[in-house]
This record gives structure tokens, sequence and C-alpha cells, in this order.
């Protein structure tokens, strides 16, 4: 009953957090300087009457709330407009680039959450020793190093000097396109691996100096299981809240990773749109990850009980 | 038919800020020792024989293949290679017959083609002269929006007279029209392909059906686009020796770069200056350098400022260090000019005309101290001005700061103003974007084996004219010589033209640097020209 009730009120948060999201979306391209007419006419001489002819057949002479009617209307039916700079419809554009972008982010999220997660167990289980100053100072060298430059040693050790993995694109086939990505989705992870790590060792900390762990280890409970059950379940919370922060920060950050792989995901494509006036593909994509990081976050949200049931008990008591 | 190098440096902008960082990390360092040696080459090694296939690194995907919107590097070296255009224009930049057998200009008003038989498109059908009213006339249409409108702007009928025969009729004499047809403004498209591909023609759904040595096979959007060789092509000098080519989408600079040097990609045009030095030594390949039809200057676009005064404007020139501009901004690969032509566009000039053209002109050579003197002569000293630039590239980055140095070294006050790479290319149409500006960088090719294609744009009140600029004698000596139907006499004409530009400096010309091209080990037979974007060159490459 307050799980339904829970959802529900997670369900209308979300719909209207996306319904103003469409709005600033829309309308702030109206902020940026720019007339995309001649974005499609790319500086070129044109006729007045293929100006006149252009601006129609995008919906450009129309008032902006109807622009923004009829721009709405077509996303609730899946159809994003035109895109300026392919001439091709955006859904085509991002389902063509889609499929990277999400095994990039996937293959990094695995990374970030395995590798920072025990890095930060291991930390905090050696807290105060040699153990734990190593992989703090570790975490903060890394955590320095961003995704460029990430890229740009990734690619010139593994790619260009040893040769293990290519240096561009992203394969063809599953197992190809995990090959492809390995370096990309490490490039990727760095950053996000320190903050998922340095999170897991303070929470993990946090809970070791709780009474109740203190308490199991003195009935005598093994180590092991004490840091297992009472430690990381208890520390999850805080970790996976990041991770649903970390959503929307891996969708953007693909951007600098796609360009420096020459991956053709909605990252580099968000980019090269913004820089050619591209509308109606930066709204769609900015749409999609505003989206995402509204999803995962509610889904996060919702799930918060079944992870800490002392938040269950206290919505219970409200 | 002409543009800036806006849209092409966009794209080689993202990687060059990492690159330089990159190579140095990556490399050995290469001693900076004074400029890149480099020679022009007419032509590589002929194939020892066919090759299955080979990969092409283009550093921008092409927005679409519709020779309507093929205006940049990026869509036109593709598409050379599978769609063709009326005349052909040749590595030598002569223009010769393509799918129009020949062609004449009756009157100056009219030109005539008579279409080649026996030429089909890549579906199999034949090539009609109803496909090529259908095609040209597709740039009249306003629906259409067509990027070549500047050469169409005269025109007023596209008929099919006769069988094989078309006749295109312009309003005022215009023989330029004619040569225009080797480039996109030209290409032929199967008729029936448009009106079944409608709006999604020339896109990665929609393709293209055209008849050249090439067709599209598959574009993978933002990966690449594979071609591969059509058996019937009409042509047997110019059949296809590769299988299939394979043009990979390489935005980031070093990462084309790499691929290069690894061995990954085959190929690519337009290397960066920046990693010249590294490809030449390169044992993994060849770089060369070919002919160009492109001059970098600077666009004047604010004639009532201080650079309103010629002797401003000469001093500025004067107070530039070009050459030292070509080091940094081109590793030396390039040479300064006084005139906004290369030889290379004159074609069948004569030696007089060259003279007048290349030799009886002024030279504006680097003396500060005589640029002093004429700006304080104008009374100009203290004169503000401001340069436009953007996060294209580092010669863009470069000459704004080395013209701004040049400037406070005579006496002005220099702004520098950066946009972003949208608002730089509005410079460009957009008179409101220009306000407030008084120079911007710009380099500028021809595509067509015509002069005079540069000076008419700077003809009073014509569109790419950005400052204004007038001069009623060079008007009238520009439009009298687009009515002339003998090539000699026009470019005896244009050579007068070059001359009033070259003494009134509405743009500052500062340098030409040659296109360049990355073969790898496994290919040869490429001819390096700029010509590569209307000639099929992918056609002539095979195994080394």
């Amino acid at each position: 009953m307050i799980a339904a009730r829970r959802v529900a009120g997670k369900l209308g948060g979300l719909l209207l957090t996306l319904f103003l999201a469409s709005l600033l979306v829309f309308f702030s391209r109206f902020l940026v300087p720019g007339d995309p007419v001649q974005f499609l006419l790319r500086g070129r001489k044109p006729s007045p009457e293929a100006v006149a002819e252009v601006t129609a057949m995008y919906g450009l002479d129309l008032p902006p709330w109807q622009q923004y009617l009829n721009w709405v209307t077509g996303v609730l039916h899946g159809d994003f407009g035109r895109s300026l700079q392919f001439r091709q419809d955006v859904t085509t554009v991002i389902g063509d680039r889609l499929p990277v972008t999400l095994m990039l982010v996937v293959m990094a999220g695995t990374m970030i959450a395995v590798v920072g997660i025990a890095a930060g167990a291991l930390a905090a289980v050696s807290q105060g020793r040699a153990l734990d100053r190593a992989v703090l100072i570790g975490l903060t060298i890394l955590g320095a190093i961003p995704s460029f430059v990430g890229s740009i040693v990734l690619i010139a050790v593994f790619a260009v000097q040893l040769g293990w993995f290519p240096s561009f694109g992203a394969g063809e086939g599953f197992f190809d396109q995990l090959y492809h990505l390995v370096l990309p989705a490490t490039a990727l992870a760095i950053v996000f691996t320190v903050l998922v790590g340095k999170v897991t060792r303070s929470a993990m900390v946090e809970q070791l100096d709780r009474e109740h762990v203190e308490v199991a280890t003195s009935r005598g409970i093994r180590r092991g299981t004490v840091v297992r059950r009472h430690v990381f379940r208890n520390a999850l919370w805080p970790i996976l809240t990041v991770s649903g922060l970390l959503v929307a920060g891996l969708l953007v950050a693909s951007s600098i990773v796609e360009a420096a792989f020459g991956l053709a995901g909605i990252g580099s494509l968000l980019v090269q749109s913004v820089d050619r006036l591209d509308f109606p593909v930066v709204q769609a994509i900015v749409l999609l990850i505003v989206t995402a990081f509204v999803l995962v976050n509610a889904v996060v949200d919702v799930l918060e009980p079944w992870i800490d049931p002392r938040t269950a008990a206290g919505a219970g008591a409200r | 038919m002409i543009r800036s190098t806006a849209p092409r440096s966009l794209a080689l902008a993202a990687g060059i800020a990492a690159s330089a960082l990159a190579l140095s990390a990556c490399a050995p360092a290469a001693p900076a020792d004074g400029p890149v040696e480099w020679e022009l080459t007419e032509t590589t090694a002929d194939p020892s024989g066919d090759i299955d296939s080979f990969s092409w690194a283009s550093y921008a995907e092409p927005f679409s293949l519709d020779y309507a919107y093929a205006f940049d590097y990026a869509d036109n070296q593709v598409l050379a290679n599978v769609c063709e255009s009326l005349l052909r224009l040749n590595p030598d930049y002569t223009l010769g017959p393509g799918l129009a057998e020949s062609w004449e200009n009756p009157t100056p008003t009219t030109s005539v083609f008579t279409i080649r038989d026996g030429v089909t498109f890549h579906d199999g059908t034949p090539l009609t002269a109803a496909d090529v009213v259908a095609s040209l006339s597709r740039h009249l249409d306003p629906a259409v929006g067509s990027f070549w409108y500047s050469v169409y702007q005269n025109v007023v009928s596209i008929e099919q007279t006769g069988d094989r025969e078309v006749t295109v009729t312009t309003a005022v004499p215009d023989v330029q029209f004619a040569l225009s047809m080797g480039g996109s403004a030209g290409v032929i498209e199967s008729a029936a392909a448009l009106a079944a591909a409608g709006a999604d023609y020339g896109n990665s759904t929609g393709g293209v059906n055209c008849t050249g040595p090439f067709e599209l096979a598959e574009w993978k959007s933002g990966e690449s686009i594979t071609l591969t060789r059509y058996d019937d092509y009409w042509d047997p000098e110019l059949a296809a020796r590769a299988g299939e080519v394979e043009f990979l989408f390489m935005t980031d600079a070093n990462a084309r770069v790499n691929a290069l040097k690894s061995g990954d990609v085959d190929g690519s045009w337009m290397i960066p200056p920046a990693s010249y030095r590294q490809l030449q030594d390169s044992s993994d390949g060849d770089l060369y350098f070919g002919l160009t039809s492109a001059v970098s200057s600077l666009v004047v676009s604010d004639l009532e400022g201080p650079l309103g005064d010629l002797r401003v404007r000469k001093a500025l020139l004067m107070a530039l260090d070009r050459q030292g501009i070509v080091d940094a901004a081109a590793e030396g690969v390039g040479e300064v000019t006084d005139v906004l032509t290369t030889e290379s566009v004159w074609g069948a000039a004569d030696d007089a005309t060259r003279t007048t053209a290349f030799d009886d002109i002024e030279s504006y050579p680097y003396d500060v101290e005589a640029a002093k003197a004429l700006v304080e002569e104008a009374g100009a000293a203290g004169g503000e001005i401001v340069i436009a630039t953007a996060p294209l590239g580092p010669d863009v980055t470069m000459l704004a700061q080395a013209t701004a140095a040049a400037a406070e070294s005579i006496g002005l006050t220099a702004t520098i103003e950066t946009v972003t790479p949208g608002a730089y290319t509005a410079l460009f149409s957009d008179p409101s974007a220009r306000e407030g500006i008084d120079l911007f960088y710009t380099n500028w090719y021809l595509s067509s084996p015509d002069p005079l294609e540069m000076y008419s744009v700077l003809r009073t009140g014509e569109f790419s004219n950005y400052g204004g600029w007038s001069d009623p004698e060079f008007d009238e000596i520009v439009t009298a010589a687009s009515g002339m139907k003998d090539a000699e006499e026009r470019n005896a004409e244009t050579a007068k033209a070059q001359q009033i530009a070259n003494e009134q400096l509405p743009w500052l010309p500062i340098y030409t640097a040659p296109m360049s091209v990355f073969v790898g080990e496994r290919i040869t037979g490429v001819a390096p020209s700029i010509a590569f974007l209307y000639y099929p060159w992918a056609a002539t490459v095979g195994a080394r």
C-alpha cells in the first residue's frame, strides 16, 4: 500500500519534471543567438524564395508556443522532427547512434561499480593502514585526470604503441564492439570510479564505527560476514544515490570520449549538433538525457525501502 | 561555387588542441628546426594492379550526398566518386567532357550541352536528357534551397532542345555557368530516383543513384560510407581499380593521424599541418602536396572604419610577417601571395596575361616602419579595429593573433573577438553578424578553372562582397568579362581585375597552401589536387 502510493507519487513528480524539462529544453533555443535557417543554408547565398520555403518547411515561421505544441505532440508520437544538418528524421539520426552510447555507458558503469566499490571497500576495511592510504592516493591521482587526457594517454599507449586495442570506431558484432569499447569505456570510467570509490569508503567507514557493528563483532560473528551484512548493506544506499547521479554525468561525459575515439554516439552527436544549431537534435538528446536521469533516480528512490529497511520504517511512521 | 574554410576548419578544430599535447606525449618529439620541406606532386605512381578495397579517413561526415547541398570537403570528396557532372574537372584544373560529350555557348546567354549516349545509372537505367533537365532544375526550386543557387542566379530556363540536347538560357551573358558544370552544380541524377526518394534523397536513408565509377553501398551514419565498384561504368579510362572504398569519419584530428600512422586507415586528404613532419618521416606511407585553388586571406568587412583608408589596408598588410605566418600556421608549407587567385585556375592563359596577373602587380613586403608611416600619413593612428576569430583551428587562431599584433605595431588598436564556429560561419552570410567586425579570415577556393569566379563576387552589391567595397572600373571589367566566350580574351580582362584588387585590397591576401594527402603503404595512384572535390579520384587508386 505504502509502496504503491509511493510509486504513484513518484510518477506524478516525474511527469511534472519531464513537462518542465520539455519547456526548458524547447524554449532555451530561442535564447541562443543564431538563425536556424541561416544554418540550413550554411552561409550560402540563397534565393529569397528559398529562405521563405525552408522556414515554412521546418515550421520556423510559426509563433514559438505553436512550435512548442507541434514539437510536444510530435514527441508524444515518437516524432522528434527533422535534423537540420542531416536532413533526416531525428529518430533515425539518434536511433543510429544510441546503441553505441548505451553500450559504452553500460560498460563504463560496470567498471565504475566493480572497481569503485572494490577499491572503496578495500580502503574502508583497512582504514588507517598503509593500504587505505595507497588506495586513497591512487584514487586522488586518477580523479585529477580529465576524460580527454585519459583518452589521449590510453590511445597513445594501448592503441598506437602496444597495438593491443583499436584506436577508433565501434566495431561490428557484439564481441568486436566490446573489444573496441574497452579503451573508451575505461577513459569514461576513470573519474567516476574515483567518485564511487570515495563514497563507498566513507559510507563504509561510517558504518564500521556504528554500534550495531561493534555489537555484531563482539558477538563473535566473523569479520567478513559483518562487513557484508551489516556494513556494506547499510552503506549501499549512499553508493546507489551517487550512482543514480552518475548516469546523467556519464551520458554527458561520453561526448568527449566519443569524439576522441571516433565513436558515433549521441554524446558526440550532441556536441556537433549544438555547434551547428541543429535544434531538433539537441532538444531530443537533452530530453533523452533528462528523462534517463529522472527515471534512474526515481527507480533508486523507489528501491530505497528495499535496500534500507530503516527508510521504510521512517516513511511508515510519518 | 566558392566557400570559406569555416565548415572545414570546424571539424579540424575538435582534435587540434588535443593533438599537440598528444603528439608530444606519444611520439619522440620531432626537432622543430625550420619549416617542413615540400614540393608539388602531380600524380603518384601507377598502381601495380587492382585492389579489393581500401579505407580513407574523412575529417567529418557528409551532411548529405544530395549534390544540391554538397558544398564542402566532406560531402564532395565522397560524392565525386559516385555522382558525375555534365563536365569533368581534371586534377590539373582543366575542364573536359563529362556526361555532356560536348558543350558550347552559341550566344553569351545560352549554353548547349550534348548528352553522352550509352551511360547508365547505378540501377541500370540509361541516362537521358530528361534526367539532365530534372537534375539541373532542382537548383531553381525554392523548396530544395540549393547551396549552388549562385551558379543558377541568372538562369531563366533549362530545356530539352533535342533528343540528346539540353539548353540553359540566362537572363544576362553568363559564360561562367557552363564553366561551373564541372562541379557539384552540374551533377546529374536519375529523375526517377529523385522522385522516388523525395525529401530523403541524398541522406543516409535515401541514398543516391548516379553514374560514377563507384556506387553507394552502405552509409552507417556517424561512422562510415562504403562505395563499391560499378561494373557497367561508361568510361574505361576511369573504371575503378578498387572493388570497394570505405570512408571513415574521424572528427578528431589526433585520432585520424594515429590511424594513418598505425595503418588502420590507408589514406586521407587534408592532413593537419602539425603532423606533416611526423607523417613525412613515417615509413607507413607517403605525404604529398598537390595543386590548390585556395588563397588564405583577411576579408575587410568594414570600410567605414580605419580600414576604409587604402593606406591603412596597405599598411596592415605590410606589417604582417606573412612568411612567419606560413611557417607557424602551415609548418612552412605554402607561399605568401599578393593576389586572391592561384595560378592553377588560370588554365590556358597566355604568358602576357599571366605577367599582367602575377608580375605587374604591387607586392607588399614586410616593412613595419614604412607601414607605420602610412598609418600616420592617413591620420589613422589610434584607430580601433576588431578581428573576428573562432576556435576553428591553429591557422585561424594564429592569424588573428598575428593580425592583432601587426595592427598594434603600426599604431592601431586591435581587439580580437572570439565567436563560436557557428557564429563565424554566419559572418559569411548574415550582414548583421558582421556588424562591428573589421576583419575576418577565410580560405577561399574556386570550383571552376576560371579566375573570374573569384572576382565576380567582389563586384558592387554582390553577396560575398562583405565589406561593401565598390570600384566602378572593376565592376565594368568583370561584368564585361562574364560575357566573353573566348577564354583568352576573358582571362586578359580578369587579369586587369586582379590588378585592381591587388592595388585596392578589398581583401588582404596572405598565403596559399597546397592540398595535402597521405597515402598508406598498400595503395597508390591518387592525383594530389583540390580537384578531388569533383573528380573521381578514388577510381585510379589501386595496389602499390
